[in-house]
């Protein structure tokens, strides 16, 4: 009662001007936007999903395994104008609950607003999302894509809120009020709009994030309109929200992660052939449900996974012998163990028709990986190479080795003699070392690196020369004149390199004055890029590495 | 050599001193530049006098100044050949810069087109999905079809080099041709991607360079309604990320999260440089992120293969006729393999060269001709290019007085510039046989270049017998020739094939190699046969069977054969340009020249400059000062040559102390001096002023100089620890 009363002189006072804006703003458009091409001006009907409303049991066996959590939702979302407690809808990643919620509303076919503080990645991008969608506002270009209303505070926010909810209720109630009984497709139905805010738990990364979460989680309170309905949709648990603010907790609903037959039964949706497809998750899901259940990473890797299994096959419609399980079974195996790695790798979808050298798709990048231990695939130059084993060096040895490693000539004789007694200290302090690596690569200052690029830059060119001097005595007078120089080349540009490196992210820089000099940089490079490295040089590294 | 040349006559000399400054201040001038701003005017005749430096700081003297007639006159002369040489030496750049231009435009053309391809693809599977009507396609709630939906189709472009110089152009022009091609191009690049900014700076650089420049708020949802309007959703919307590994992870991320929300409603394609490997993504985007990357992998040509096709243009196809001797070649290499290893510091290699040999080599003029079409205009010399002192010069080079070629034959000069010109065509067919042969082991032409210039042949000596019963013993070797020999007995049937017909081809126009490539004919096919016999034409060497003993025999010979082709192309036809005489006009062969302006050693040039100042300065005040300092110098000068007293660290006072004697003792001592003496024209500048300056002016200029080290570099402020010591970071000079 009191609600129908409030909500009646809101109405009063606001309609004559809102609709007095609407009309104008319209006008205007259509006079601006003189080109026919899809000029859409958006009205109430567009706040609902749009399509054909579902049934129930449609919703439900879209989507398996969600049964409880769907009923829940329509239940706490409660019947026709009934006003309803904030609902925050939780769990894992890709568990279904947009697509559900969304459903549900699709199944409902009640009003309601949508936004993703992913897009919206600012509070003033959601507050003027939430806006422009209720006051059906399109962005264009005879508008100059701007917003209805410029909202930046929470306190602002709810000021506009108010009046464009009681503008939409308005609308709604002529509405509802003519075509009630006939409920034709995609037209609202009721007098609420449900705000559905998608992940929530982004906002604690914002700037003042807290303070908006507690601003969104109190806006049932603050704004006093039972017409809103909010939603909220996590992925983390309600507990990392909660304060003692004082506002109603919402009412979470949890949506846990698929188990493998809800896999199943979620796969073999929509499949031409659902013996064969049924065939192939028996033999597939297995072993990728102890790796992820996930169902955007499991779908990308068993569509291409799918198409492997049914190359053999002319008939893709017959329905398959236990014989043929077992053969296709038998040509499936070896594919699935590098895609169970695959999963954390950038996924790839194979290309059909695709056979240009220059196109190779990464899914067969455990084959290729085999090769690429050879040799580095990409141009360095050498004295970038030098740096880089360098800093690979500086991070893992401990810089009180320094000494004994390199000496000032870097000499390969003298080195030798000073590991056998550094050995002897690694066996004593093997815990040590083993916490040591467990640190990670340590970081060193810029005169360390430049030190030891200088020893391993002056021993690898000696070696060189030993070799030339071995192999190709006729053409030492040539070569000591090109190399010569490249030896004394070496040192220059040494910084310019750095920075290089640095961009490449293989060495990151912890910042401080660049002139003060007292940055210190730390190796991001792993031990076989390192070795591919120095393997191309021909440098020994593994005689240089502490523990090794 | 040029210095035999510019002693002959003084006004190319003159000019090249102008050419060198100009060299000079573009390349290593700058640091200097910051330390001197504000000293006295002498430098600035430096800075700005591009053309005449040298004369402008000599010019006080009255010697100069008195010119006789005759000087001026030539002087003129000089001027003008040197302007003249300056705009050939344009025109032939131009040349240079468009072929690699066109060259590198060819290898990436194929790329493109793939690029192209897939994008085109994959736009086509997206609209399968389905038409979106306008208000679906800008709603803020995903489009619920499939899971795969969200995925956002990525091309990996890799560019296999660590430097990203060379791909900035390569992705400009990727723009350009996905442009000309209809599509919606944004480029952004790491700048776009800090952490500062966050998602919200590149989402508004997208916004800038699709919608419109100015936007309140950076928003997706302006770019699905931009994507609706105007026949834009006929077409993909591309993103380009050049350098992906400098890009901030997290905002990269964030981006990548966002767009594959509006995958659908707006087919964005994502075009990602990566300089590394290609897992590098994985190194910097977040897991989720990556999840929704659906990546192709596009593999753009090496910079070593780059530099190949750059090289056979530049130099072995007909081009411009500017060359470089073997020195010159093996220092540019080294420079490309050890030192920066991008092709943008080739090319500027090959420009400072290029320009270098201009300003030294009076008779470079000659390129003119070489660089125009290839009628005869030499003997026809009607621009008056042959002077006398042209034609002395030309008598005095090296080449020629080493052939005993003497002015008697001056008519021959025509002759011998004719054959030059043509000189390079049997030459470069062989290098580019050479090169053919030594595909089949990925041998570089830039390492096969480079020997093949030899000026002594040492490549000849493989031929020996003893050297080829060597070669196949020796596992590994740095000659590309003997590589090559070597390759060659490895080669299967099929392969020998290939290479005749390309050999064929190659020695097209000149019919002496193309003779003896064509008496290797009968043999190929005897090889053929063989190999047809064999029943496994592509792999000689698998089975022992007696047809197979015969056909390695075949394969043998033939091998023998060719090796003995080549080394009769080698010796024949293979004259390196070094030996020719007047090869000095083509020729750029000063590697001293062109090292010190590439790699400059800036920082020892500070050391050496500030130890030395009046050699740059040339004031009157401080030149015959000997080891003893001068308050007149430069107070950064005197402060750093005071330091090479200290050991590593210096304590503040000792030095300030130091400093102050000098300033003080000696400009009370130039006082009393100036009493008696009345040099007061000596004294121009204020730091000469007659008494000694105040405590707190040495203070400042103390202080003033005490920065002006640290901005250079050379010393390390005090630190928290010893506030009274400050630490020297240079060492040597």
């Amino acid at each position: 009662m009191k609600v129908e009363s409030f909500c009646s002189f809101f109405q009063n006072q606001e309609s004559s001007k809102v609709t007095r804006r609407n009309t104008r703003s319209s006008s205007s458009v259509t006079v601006e936007n003189p080109e026919p091409n899809e000029s859409h001006q958006p009205t109430v009907d567009d706040l609902t999903f749009g399509e054909e409303s579902i049934t129930l049991d449609a919703l439900l066996s879209d989507f398996p395994g969600r049964r409880s959590q769907i009923l829940d939702l329509i239940r706490l979302i409660g019947p026709l104008d009934c006003p309803s407690f904030p609902i925050m809808v939780y769990g894992d990643a890709s568990t279904g609950k947009t697509s559900v919620v969304l459903q549900v509303f699709r199944h409902l076919n009640r009003p309601f607003v949508y936004s993703s503080c992913r897009t919206c990645y600012s509070p003033r991008l959601l507050f003027e999302s939430v806006l422009n969608q209720l006051l059906l506002h399109s962005k264009c270009s005879s508008n100059g894509y701007s917003s209805a209303k410029r909202c930046d505070k929470p306190s602002d926010f709810v000021n506009l809120l108010r009046q464009a909810l009681s503008n939409v209720m308005e609308t709604l109630d002529s509405k509802s009020g003519t075509s009630r009984s006939s409920k034709p497709d995609g037209k609202p139905v009721g007098k609420m709009v449900y705000l559905i805010l998608d992940h929530v738990d982004l906002i604690k990364e914002w700037e003042k994030g807290t303070m908006i979460l507690q601003f969104l989680f109190s806006l049932y309170s603050v704004l006093k309109m039972p017409q809103l309905g909010i939603i909220l949709i996590s992925g983390l648990p309600p507990d990392v929200y909660y304060s003692n603010m004082g506002y109603t907790d919402p009412i979470p609903v949890y949506f846990p992660v698929y188990s493998q037959e809800e896999l199943h039964q979620i796969f073999l949706r929509n499949q031409a052939n659902r013996d064969l497809y049924s065939a192939f998750l028996d033999s597939v899901l297995k072993p990728f449900c102890r790796v992820t259940r996930r169902v955007d990473e499991l779908s990308t890797t068993i569509s291409s996974l799918f198409r492997k299994y049914c190359e053999p096959l002319d008939d893709l419609g017959l329905s398959p012998s236990e014989d043929l399980k077992r053969r296709l079974y038998n040509q499936l195996k070896p594919l699935i163990a590098p895609c169970l790695n695959e999963i954390f790798r950038v996924s790839s979808r194979p290309n059909d028709g695709d056979n240009r050298g220059e196109r190779r798709q990464k899914a067969s990048c455990s084959s290729e990986n085999r090769e690429e231990v050879e040799k580095l695939d990409f141009h360095m130059s050498t004295s970038a190479k030098y740096l880089l084993i360098a800093a690979f060096l500086a991070s893992r040895n401990p810089a009180t080795l320094d000494a004994s490693m390199f000496d000032s000539t870097g000499g390969m004789d003298n080195r030798k003699r000073k590991r056998k007694a550094s050995e002897k200290s690694m066996e004593k302090k093997e815990i040590a070392e083993q916490e040591a690596v467990m640190k990670g690569p340590g970081s060193f200052p810029l005169e360390r690196l430049l030190a030891i690029f200088q020893c391993i830059a002056s021993v690898g060119d000696s070696s060189f020369g030993e070799e030339e001097e071995g192999k190709e005595e006729e053409e030492e007078e040539e070569e000591a004149t090109g190399y010569d120089r490249e030896n004394n080349n070496l040192m220059s540009d040494v910084l310019l390199q750095v920075s290089s490196l640095c961009d490449a992210n293989f060495i990151t820089k912890s910042g401080s004055c660049p002139l003060e000099g007292s940055v210190r940089y730390r190796s991001m490079v792993s031990e076989d890029l390192a070795l591919k490295v120095a393997r191309s040089l021909r440098f020994p590294l593994s005689k240089y590495l502490y523990r090794r | 050599m040029a210095p035999s040349g510019t002693v002959a006559d003084p006004p190319p000399s003159s000019a090249t001193d102008s050419f060198n400054s100009g060299a000079s201040e573009e390349n290593d001038i700058r640091p200097f530049f910051v330390l001197h701003k504000a000293s006295s005017g002498s430098l600035q005749g430096k800075s700005t006098g591009t053309v005449r430096s040298k004369r402008t700081i000599e010019s006080p003297t009255p010697k100069i100044a008195k010119k006789s007639e005759v000087e001026s006159a030539e002087e003129e002369d000089g001027q003008f050949l040197s302007n003249r040489r300056l705009k050939i030496f344009e025109t032939v750049w131009s040349k240079i810069e468009k072929t690699i231009e066109n060259v590198l435009r060819d290898s990436n053309s194929k790329i493109f087109n793939g690029i192209y391809d897939w994008i085109r693809e994959s736009f086509e599977s997206i609209r399968s999905y389905g038409a979106l009507s306008l208000s679906e396609a800008v709603r803020s709630y995903p489009v619920l079809t499939q899971a795969s939906s969200k995925q956002l189709f990525t091309a990996l472009v890799l560019t296999r080099n660590l430097e990203m110089v060379d791909d900035l152009l390569t992705f400009e022009e990727l723009n350009l041709h996905l442009k000309s091609q209809g599509c919606h191009v944004a480029k952004l690049s790491s700048m776009d991607f800090s952490a500062k900014n966050g998602v919200g700076g590149c989402l508004r650089g997208l916004l800038r360079q699709f919608v419109m420049p100015t936007l309140d708020v950076a928003d997706v949802t302006t770019l699905a309604s931009w994507y609706r309007e105007n026949e834009n959703h006929k077409n993909p919307v591309v993103i380009i990320v050049d350098d992906t590994e400098r890009c901030c992870g997290s905002v990269l991320s964030d981006l990548i999260l966002i767009l594959s929300e509006w995958a659908v409603k707006v087919p964005i394609f994502l075009i990602m440089g990566v300089s590394t490997a290609h897992d590098a993504p994985r190194k910097i985007l977040s897991v989720n992120a990556l999840q929704r990357l659906c990546a192709s992998r596009f593999t753009l040509s090496s910079p070593a293969e780059r530099m190949d096709a750059v090289l056979e243009a530049v130099f072995l196809k007909p081009c411009s006729g500017f060359t470089v001797s073997h020195k010159v070649a093996l220092f540019m290499r080294s420079y490309f393999l050890c030192q920066d290893g991008t092709l943008t510091s080739f090319v500027r290699t090959l420009k400072i060269a290029c320009l270098q040999h201009f300003s030294s080599e009076p008779l470079s003029i000659m390129l003119e001709h070489f660089c125009q079409d290839r009628s005869n205009q030499l003997t026809g010399e009607g621009n008056g290019l042959l002077t006398e002192s042209t034609m002395k010069h030309a008598f005095d080079l090296p080449s020629v007085t080493r052939n005993k070629i003497t002015r008697s034959t001056c008519e021959l000069l025509p002759q011998f510039l004719l054959d030059l010109q043509r000189m390079p065509n049997p030459w470069s067919i062989v290098v580019l046989c050479i090169y053919e042969a030594g595909k089949f082991d990925k041998l570089r032409l830039l390492d096969i270049f480079c020997e093949t210039l030899d000026p002594e042949a040492r490549y000849l000596k493989y031929f020996s017998p003893s050297a080829i019963v060597n070669c196949q013993s020796q596992v590994s070797g740095r000659s590309v020739i003997r590589q090559v020999l070597r390759k060659l007995r490895d080669l299967s049937p099929s392969q020998w094939r290939s290479l005749l017909k390309r050999w064929e081809n190659l020695s097209a126009e000149f019919s002496e190699i193309n003779d003896k490539v064509m008496e290797l004919h009968p043999l190929k096919r005897s090889v053929e046969a063989a190999g047809q016999r064999q029943g496994l034409p592509n792999s000689p060497k698998k089975h022992a069977s007696r047809s197979h003993t015969k056909l390695e025999k075949e394969l043998s010979a033939m091998a023998d054969k060719v090796a003995a082709v080549i080394e009769f192309m080698l010796r024949e036809y293979m004259k390196p340009v070094e030996s020719v005489p007047f090869h000095e006009i083509l020729c750029f062969k000063n590697v001293d020249k062109l090292q010190s302006a590439l790699l400059g050693d800036p920082r020892g040039r500070i050391q050496s400059d500030l130890l030395e100042a009046h050699n740059i300065l040339h004031c009157i005040c401080c030149s015959q000062r000997g080891t003893t300092l001068l308050p007149s110098m430069h107070d950064t000068s005197i402060l750093y040559t005071l330091a090479q007293e200290h050991a590593d660290v210096i304590n503040l006072h000792d030095w300030y102390q130091s400093f102050k004697t000098i300033l003080v003792s000696r400009s009370s001592k130039t006082k009393q001096n100036s009493k008696t003496c009345s040099k007061s024209k000596k004294r121009k500048d204020r730091c000469e002023e007659p008494e000694a300056p105040a405590e707190a002016l040495i203070q400042a200029r103390f202080c003033r100089a005490v920065m002006e080290l640290q901005i250079a570099g050379l010393i390390r402020l005090p630190s928290k620890r010893r506030p009274d010591f400050v630490q020297r970071v240079a060492f040597g000079s």
